[in-house]
């Protein structure tokens, strides 16, 4: 018996390990460890007005703050049925498309590229693709850029609020977002060239159902009131509950989720998968390209999915901009009533992220946040225990089973310090 | 990595007179790094902040997205010297300063939360810029903790140290 620990992972964002439990040439168990203590935020919420709560769950990430602030105003909103204004409305998209920008040319250039392009790092890449690392600082700081003006601050904006936003943006402002998007596209596109070309091992590939939200509209869009699933389902989003079925492992500080004890997964190529047809402009050719029924299987696609998203947000920020320019400022919306309940499903980078919320006379009874890490936990483990069992039938070394197995795992481009999730206590 | 100074009092003089000699006549820019929710985790943002006041071109937090102002910076036309500033676990007593030098980085695993400062010190060498990281020893890092004295003290001795480099040659 023989164990191969990859500790700690990295090139994510927070700290966990690989376990991969080996007997002879068969794989006894793979575990994905989350060592990020919990913190509680679901607990610490409780008894709290709904708009002092908008100021506490996004400093569950800084990478993500966004989604989790827009996740928890769709939640609340629902809530205390609130009706945001068309104008907050398109705010809200414009920081979602920015922080998708930020986050998927971190995570394609910096933290992906390295493994398919075979060197250890980015900084090993500096020399041969120095240009391509450079793209990577210019997307992310205007990604960086789009959530400072639309929340305030590039991490923890307080300006997006219940019923709308506390100022707009100026003309001026927004021209210059409309340009520089114009701008970059080139460099997305030269994000989807270098992942449409590399090769792709089969080693992890394994067939798995895929979630993400029902963008409204028909279009391909990042939030929505129903959750997709590739087996042609469509569910509520106020019945999460029912896709994710969360469970506590022994191994991990993070709580698991399954659909009819399954693994699934969410995230960029999940988007695709269930929304790629309803891409409009270069994205949508690019879809066309690179689909196969290989992204079914194959984790590793979801880094294509990722600089494809790239290239369709850069094409819709302009539009998006424009159009929160030409509406008056209003002023926000009220809460209609002070008890209800409501669930707000938003597209993270990393996938659906749950914010359910039950109100009673104005202040926050039960709190239940599920991240998209959390969701794909089993499935990353699922994926890497196939890697493992096929490399060690074709008698593949330790030293080449090892970072296969980080690449499988960071393909889905796990936020660890999200996923740790509050852990149930029951008193007796 | 070398160890700058324990005791207080010293510490402020070795760490100028070791910035000194790597920053040469360069420019001085500070990248502060860190959480401030999470107690001694803030200190390189304090010590940003605290800059920020008399040097608001030349300080920066991790807060103003990090890789956009290493790209400006890379992109300028000029001799600068980077300062990043950050809590790392040096295995020290609370408070202990290090000055991890720009060679040494990659080999020192230090994390920004986001890019790593090695990568962001790799581009910038690339531009014939030069930089270093201040490593500040944390006592407490748990959510929501308050930053402890020792650390306190330590980024008064950094600010300190750094606003006479910078006061030295700001334009």
């Amino acid at each position: 018996m023989k164990t191969l620990e990859v500790v700690p992972l990295t090139r994510v964002e927070g700290d966990g390990g690989i376990t991969v439990t080996l007997d002879g040439k068969k794989v006894q168990s793979v575990t994905l460890d989350v060592h990020e203590g919990p913190r509680l935020i679901e607990q610490l919420v409780r008894g709290m007005k709904p708009e002092d709560d908008l100021n506490v769950v996004p400093r569950i990430c800084a990478i993500c703050t966004l989604s989790h602030k827009y996740a928890a105003i769709r939640g609340l909103e629902k809530a205390l049925r609130i009706d945001p204004p068309e104008k907050a409305q398109l705010m809200r998209d414009l920081m979602m498309l920015g922080e998708s920008v930020e986050s998927n040319s971190l995570h394609t250039f910096m933290l992906a590229l390295p493994d398919f392009l075979g060197y250890p790092s980015a900084i090993a890449m500096l020399g041969d693709y120095g240009d391509d690392v450079k793209r990577a600082l210019k997307l992310k700081k205007f990604g960086n850029h789009v959530m400072e003006v639309t929340s305030g601050r590039i991490v923890h904006g307080e300006n997006p609020g219940l019923g709308g936003f506390g100022r707009y943006p100026s003309g001026t402002q927004l021209k210059e977002i409309a340009a520089s998007a114009k701008e970059l596209l080139p460099d997305a596109m030269r994000a989807v060239e270098l992942f449409s070309t590399v090769k792709y091992p089969e080693y992890p590939e394994v067939e798995t159902v895929f979630m993400s939200v029902n963008a409204p509209d028909g279009k391909y869009g990042l939030a929505g009131d129903s959750i997709l699933i590739s087996n042609g389902e469509e569910v509520d989003a106020e019945d999460y509950k029912k896709l994710t079925s969360e469970r506590v492992v022994t191994h991990s500080f993070a709580k698991r989720s399954a659909f009819n004890d399954k693994s699934f997964a969410v995230g960029a190529n999940a988007r695709m998968i269930n929304m790629g047809k309803r891409l409009d402009g270069q994205a949508a050719d690019l879809f066309k390209e690179n689909y196969s029924d290989r992204w079914l299987r194959n984790p590793l696609l979801n880094n294509l999915a990722q600089a494809i998203e790239m290239v369709w947000a850069l094409e819709h920020l302009p539009e998006t901009a424009e159009k929160v320019a030409a509406l008056d400022d209003p002023a926000r919306a009220d809460a209609t009533r002070e008890t209800g309940s409501g669930t707000g499903a938003v597209e993270a980078p990393r996938g659906i992220l749950y914010h359910h919320y039950e109100i009673k006379d104005g202040l926050i009874e039960v709190a239940d946040i599920i991240t998209p890490t959390a969701q794909n936990l089993d499935d990353i483990e699922v994926h890497m225990k196939a890697c493992a069992e096929k490399m060690l039938a074709e008698g593949k070394s330790d030293e080449e089973l090892l970072p296969a197995l980080e690449m499988t795992a960071r393909a889905y481009d796990p936020c660890i310090s999200c996923a740790t999730h509050l852990v149930k206590l029951k008193r007796i | 990595m070398h160890k700058l100074c324990d005791a207080p009092g010293e510490v402020e003089e070795n760490l100028s007179a070791e910035l000194v000699k790597l920053a040469g006549a360069r420019m001085i820019y500070v990248l502060g790094i860190g959480n401030k929710d999470r107690g001694d985790d803030g200190a390189g943002i304090v010590v940003a902040e605290v800059l920020r006041k008399t040097f608001p071109s030349y300080s920066f937090s991790e807060h103003d997205g990090l890789e956009g102002v290493v790209l400006d910076i890379s992109e300028k036309d000029e001799d600068a010297f980077i300062v990043f500033v950050d809590a790392a676990d040096l295995g020290e007593e609370p408070g202990s300063i290090k000055l991890v030098k720009a060679d040494d980085i990659s080999a020192t695993e230090i994390t920004t939360h986001r890019v790593t400062v090695a990568l962001l010190a790799a581009l910038l060498e690339r531009s014939g810029k030069r930089s270093a990281v201040i490593c500040i020893q944390p006592g407490q890092i748990e959510f929501q903790a308050e930053m402890t004295d020792s650390v306190r003290a330590s980024v008064n001795s950094v600010a300190e140290a750094l606003r006479c480099l910078m006061a030295s040659r700001a334009p």
